[in-house]
């Protein structure tokens, strides 16, 4: 046993105490608080993601006259092919709540204000990839939404002024939807994407580390309650079982609900109604409302405002005496966010 | 063990060290029995699925498709197909079954019996009797139209597709559909 030890010493110079160093930082103990989970939940959820996107890899085939048929041939013919496709897309599914939930939270304790501007930032272009990836995902079936969703998606490019019919180009290979759009858009959805997501997520939590959680304390803590916990069991412990929860979550999801499959695509029937995920159901709702041009061009001037918000916030509280805005602007935004969803899913067009 | 320790209770007589036993076993069942059974569906995933099962189907009596006719026909597992008399007899030798879905970007393609061709509307493709591609982007990517197997018992035309799972069959109210169109 010993000669072993010695063996892999040898080859891994590092020792257990030194790899405790590494990993086992201390962890404020308000994350001992559910809602503080959701930065794990997501990440957790990727990982998922991960496995089963690889598993049905084995079987997909991206181009347009197989696509469909290998996505049917998944949840009907192959062993628990179903339940992978349904984890796969409910994970999807709980992934952007909970990245929408984890960005909230961190808006409305103000955990984005100095020195952690810039993480705000790689975490809006991590919010920016699952909103990427989870459109791409849903265009790998080839169904009515599949074609339909990548066309106005498109052609939503195609309002910006100056560069939108370059981007709709680059989106589509070509002037409209041919034969290489389908794996342009699996090359995005299965490899740019998912590994910019693994550098950002490394950049996330690297800057995380070296900064530190940002510490609270609550009212009802007891005055001598020591302010941090080990990472190595505890906090370990509550995301293993936050995961096991998730797993059972994503299983009866997947097997109350499971993943369907829609009309197959067909570019000569427009459908009367076309929705795409709920996700994006306020930019569909706001791309209604107002002409696309203005549409396209303020939404992209408000993502840019929620890139750089802490900034302006920093501003604000600086040159002000609202120094609590912050709060009051998330509620208005949060209401306009759950109204326009709401609209969008209580209205047929 | 010091003096002052002799006559304290020690830590596994108040329970603790079989609580943390205890809870570290739970937590290790947790976790090998849920991941455990994820791992074991994906094992079963990775093993191909047999083919598909198939089984024939009764379309219509061969006397009542005259020659030069086309059927759709929708199978139990929603796929859609074209059925047309080509040849003068009524063998099995005298009947299409192809695919209506055109390979190129999935449009319906339907039968024009003056041209004798399979013609796709959004690309102007177009596909011979046997399914070969003739013109338009199929024929750049020597695409096919998928044909499925037909036969003739006793002046019955029957054909070879995919079975419907019990899901499909909900959607589709479990009957195929003949439909003459031309």
């Amino acid at each position: 046993m010993e000669a072993i030890k010695s063996w892999f010493r040898e080859r891994l110079p590092i020792s257990g105490a030194q790899l405790q160093e590494l990993t086992n930082e201390p962890v404020p103990n308000h994350l001992k608080r559910w809602w503080f989970c959701l930065g794990g939940t997501p990440a957790y959820l990727f990982v998922v993601q991960i496995f089963t996107g690889i598993l049905l890899a084995l079987y997909y085939q991206a181009a347009p006259s197989t696509a469909y048929e290998s996505v049917r041939h998944i949840t009907h013919e192959v062993s628990f092919g179903w339940y992978f496709r349904s984890v796969h897309k409910w994970a999807a599914t709980l992934m952007v709540a909970a990245v929408i939930l984890h960005q909230m939270r961190v808006y409305f304790t103000g955990a984005y204000r100095k020195p952690r501007e810039l993480n705000w930032m790689v975490g809006m272009c991590l919010l920016l990839c699952t909103l990427m990836i989870g459109f791409t995902g849903y265009s790998l079936v080839y169904e009515q939404l599949s074609y339909w969703g990548a066309t106005v998606g498109a052609n939503i490019c195609d309002t910006i002024p100056v560069v939108g019919k370059y981007f709709k180009q680059l989106l589509l290979a070509g002037e409209v939807y041919n034969q290489q759009t389908l794996p342009r858009f699996y090359i995005l959805h299965a490899a740019i994407l998912p590994v910019t997501m693994i550098l950002l997520l490394a950049i996330h939590i690297g800057i995380l580390r070296l900064q530190g959680v940002t510490e609270f304390r609550f009212e009802d803590e007891p005055p001598g309650k020591p302010a941090q916990f080990d990472f190595f069991p505890d906090h370990l412990y509550t995301e293993l079982i936050i995961g096991l929860i998730l797993m059972i979550l994503l299983s009866v999801l997947s097997t109350v609900l499971p993943a369907v499959m829609g009309d197959p695509a067909d570019p000569l029937t427009t459908p009367e109604v076309i929705k795409p995920e709920w996700f994006f159901y306020v930019t569909f709702r706001w791309l209604k409302l107002f002409a696309p041009t203005f549409a396209v061009l303020s939404m992209g001037f408000i993502v840019f405002l929620m890139f750089v918000w802490p900034f302006i916030d920093g501003w604000i509280r600086r040159k002000t005496r609202f120094s609590e805005a912050s709060v009051w602007i998330g509620i208005v935004g949060v209401l306009l966010i759950i109204g326009l969803t709401v609209w969008e899913a209580a209205v047929e067009h | 063990m010091s003096e002052a320790d002799v006559g304290k209770p020690s830590a596994s007589s108040d329970g603790s060290d079989r609580r943390t036993f205890f809870s570290a076993m739970a937590m290790f069942s947790g976790l090998l029995g849920g991941y455990g059974l994820f791992a074991s569906l994906a094992a079963r995933f990775l093993f191909p699925a047999g083919p598909a099962a198939k089984e024939w189907m009764f379309v219509a009596e061969v006397s009542a498709i005259s020659p030069g006719a086309a059927f759709d026909f929708r199978s139990p597992a929603g796929h859609i197909i074209s059925i047309a008399h080509l040849g003068e007899k009524a063998a099995a030798e005298d009947f299409v079954a192809l695919s209506r879905v055109c390979p190129h970007l999935g449009c319906r393609v339907h039968w024009e019996s003056v041209n004798n061709r399979f013609f796709c509307p959004c690309h102007n493709g177009a596909f011979d009797a046997e399914g070969n591609a003739t013109e338009g982007p199929p024929k750049d990517a020597r695409q096919v139209l998928a044909r499925y197997p037909v036969k003739v018992e006793q002046g019955l035309l029957f054909i070879e597709v995919p079975l419907a799972t019990l899901a499909q069959a909900d959607d589709t109210d479990g009957a195929p559909e003949a439909v003459p169109y031309v």
